[in-house]
């Protein structure tokens, strides 16, 4: 690939000191994503693959280094977060191991949310927020509360809340730790889709080996460092699960 | 989209308890307010109502209400002369416990001095004002009593021709208004044998038998002056009691007599379990309104992390402060409105009270709304990951 990176952390360290000690969570990390690249950060617990996400979703500055977002560099080590938070709403979305839904929004609700909080009027929130769950799959459940949603369910909805601005980077932290093999690798699958139609850029933290096949590039962290790089040979997912909405009419 | 409504929506039980707990609370505050308005009220009822400009009492007494005052039945007509004055009426009240149909009654007994004063000053309800000169009597609707019953006082029948509303005395005790005379009969009374001894008595020491009569006959307990227009308050009360049998007492004393002398320990008293029980309001909304924040704050962090602006989240926790603190005191006074008619005594439920009420809790709503804002805004985003 040779379009431009949409997210670049250049020689990022992150040290935090505890007491007389230094820990240094990161230490010297490069790593690039492209649009429409699907990466993997791997790594044991420890090693680092969280902190690079907090880096990179602008929620941590980092000790040394730069972060870059759409060739702009946005976060090095005397920026402020509070100015990043713009930035954040615009450009990044996020995925959790826990979806993280707000219990007393239906799954339609927590996608219109996020829209809603970047200035999308409300209804036509909501009518992209609908539209959006029943291309993934949850046009049945749009009125329904998490509480009544699958574990896999909440986490299509979490996805389709991450994407509903169209982020041109979605950072997700161990999306499919909570879900069986079948659901984990449909949600993988689901982020492959989202990366090659929308041309997202998506990175997945995980640990979890039973969908390496789907990622573009691999990092592998150890003690804050990044110890390889893969290339992956990834097969195309059953079917097609997402397209991306640019537009938003009242 | 409202957050706040959302939330409230999703669990109106859990809203509903919270409301209801933060409306008892302000109905106890507006009972405490309105007891301590209903004893003030009550006490200055009948000097308030009664129209009277200067009260003359028993020398050196400060009465009738807060010290006892017995002065001649006849003094009335020494004060009718003097410069100045308009008109004069005697006055008694005292506390009479009867029966009625097996049920034990009470009432403040107070002599109306017909025909100067026809008792127009008398709040009524049903029935008809005194119209003889013995044996009907006008009761307040506490009392229990109906227009048509008969009750015994004393050694004889009175029926019930009126019934006023809100006539009561400082005790709370309704009243019932009779002549002045049968008053009088009725503070005089005492059985036979105590007749007979005080007969003997005066016998035995030279005396007529009549001088055996009660103490109390004859007496009243103050005359009450209405002064011509235009006349010096002041120079009327010195010249009474330039008399030396007599103490001069105007309205303001006797009101500042009843609050400040009579009432006062009740008064502190209620008046610092008022401030107990705002204090507790303070508290106990303050925790509810904080808690609720403090639930909320992965939530808080979420939004956050999606770059939500603190505004939404300060409006959440303030709209939801706020319905909670407007709809328990709405639900507060409302059962206040329901419940405190059915006392026993007055629970005064004044506009200025319930305004005050209204700005402690927007206050007090505000002020635990900010420790929860602040709260929140002190949540980082990343706190989604913990």
């Amino acid at each position: 690939m040779t379009a431009d990176p949409i997210l670049r952390i250049t020689n990022a360290s992150k040290h935090f000191v505890s007491g007389d000690t230094v820990v240094r969570a990161l230490d010297g990390v490069s790593i690039e994503v492209r649009p429409g690249e699907l990466v993997g950060i791997l790594g044991a617990s420890g090693s680092g693959k969280s902190t690079m996400l907090l880096l990179a979703g602008l929620l941590e500055v980092p000790t040394a280094g730069t972060v870059d977002l759409l060739g702009t560099t946005v976060s090095y080590p005397d920026a402020r977060l509070d100015r990043l938070r713009d930035l954040r709403r615009r450009h990044i979305g996020f995925v959790f191991q826990k979806a993280n839904l707000i219990p007393f929004l239906t799954a339609a609700e927590n996608v219109a949310l996020a829209l809603e909080i970047d200035d999308v009027p409300a209804r036509a929130a909501l009518n992209h927020a609908v539209a959006l769950l029943e291309e993934l799959g949850l046009g049945h459940r749009v009125d329904n509360r998490p509480a009544r949603l699958s574990g896999g369910e909440q986490q299509r909805v979490a996805i389709a809340r991450a994407l509903a601005n169209a982020p041109p980077l979605l950072l997700a932290d161990e999306p499919t730790a909570a879900l069986d093999s079948v659901r984990g690798r449909h949600v993988m699958e689901l982020f492959h889709h989202i990366s090659r139609s929308a041309g997202t850029a998506v990175v997945v933290v995980t640990h979890d080996p039973r969908s390496l096949d789907l990622f573009d590039r691999t990092y592998e962290f150890s003690d804050g460092k990044v110890i390889a790089e893969h290339r992956g040979n990834h097969t195309a997912p059953a079917m097609p699960l997402w397209e991306p909405r640019p537009h938003l009419t009242d | 989209m409202n957050l706040a409504l959302k939330d409230i929506a999703f669990s109106p039980a859990r809203f509903a308890l919270t409301v209801a707990g933060v409306a008892f609370l302000i109905t106890a505050a507006v009972g405490m307010i309105g007891l301590y308005r209903g004893i003030v009220a009550d006490a200055l009822m009948i000097v308030d109502s009664v129209g009277a400009d200067l009260w003359v009492v028993q020398g050196e007494r400060n009465g009738p209400f807060s010290e006892a005052s017995s002065i001649p039945a006849n003094l009335d007509r020494r004060v009718e002369g003097v410069p100045g004055v308009a008109s004069v009426r005697r006055f008694i009240q005292i506390s009479q416990q009867f029966d009625h149909r097996g049920r034990s009654m009470r009432a403040s007994i107070v002599g109306i001095d017909r025909p100067g004063d026809d008792g127009a000053w008398i709040s009524l309800l049903a029935g008809r004002r005194l119209a003889a000169g013995h044996y009907e009597a006008i009761v307040d609707e506490s009392v229990g009593l109906s227009v048509g019953d008969t009750v015994r006082l004393a050694r004889d029948d009175y029926t019930i021709v009126g019934v006023s509303r809100g006539m009561v005395d400082m005790s709370g005790d309704g009243m019932m208004f009779v002549t002045i005379n049968d008053a009088m009969t009725i503070a005089a009374r005492r059985t036979g044998e105590e007749a007979r001894l005080a007969r003997a008595r005066a016998v035995a020491q030279g005396l007529p038998a009549l001088a055996g009569e009660s103490p109390q006959a004859g007496k009243v307990s103050a005359v009450l002056v209405r002064l011509r227009a235009g006349a010096d308050p002041a120079a009327v009360a010195a010249r009474i009691a330039a008399w030396g049998d007599v103490s001069v007492l105007s309205r303001q004393d006797q009101r500042d007599l009843l609050l400040n002398e009579r009432l006062w320990r009740l008064r502190v008293q209620i008046l610092a379990f008022t401030v107990v029980l705002l204090v507790v309001m303070t508290i106990v909304i303050s925790l509810i309104i904080y808690t609720m924040t403090i639930e909320k704050l992965h939530q808080i962090a979420m939004l956050k992390l999606m770059g939500a602006r603190s505004r939404m989240i300060v409006m959440m926790i303030a709209q939801q402060a706020a319905l909670i603190g407007l709809t328990g005191y709405a639900a507060g006074l409302a059962v206040a409105a329901l419940v405190f008619p059915y006392f026993p005594r007055r629970v005064a439920m004044e506009a200025n009270d319930l305004g005050a009420l209204l700005l402690a809790v927007a206050v007090i709503v505000s002020a635990a709304s900010l420790v929860g804002i602040h709260r929140a805004l002190q949540v980082r985003a990343q706190e989604v990951l913990a």
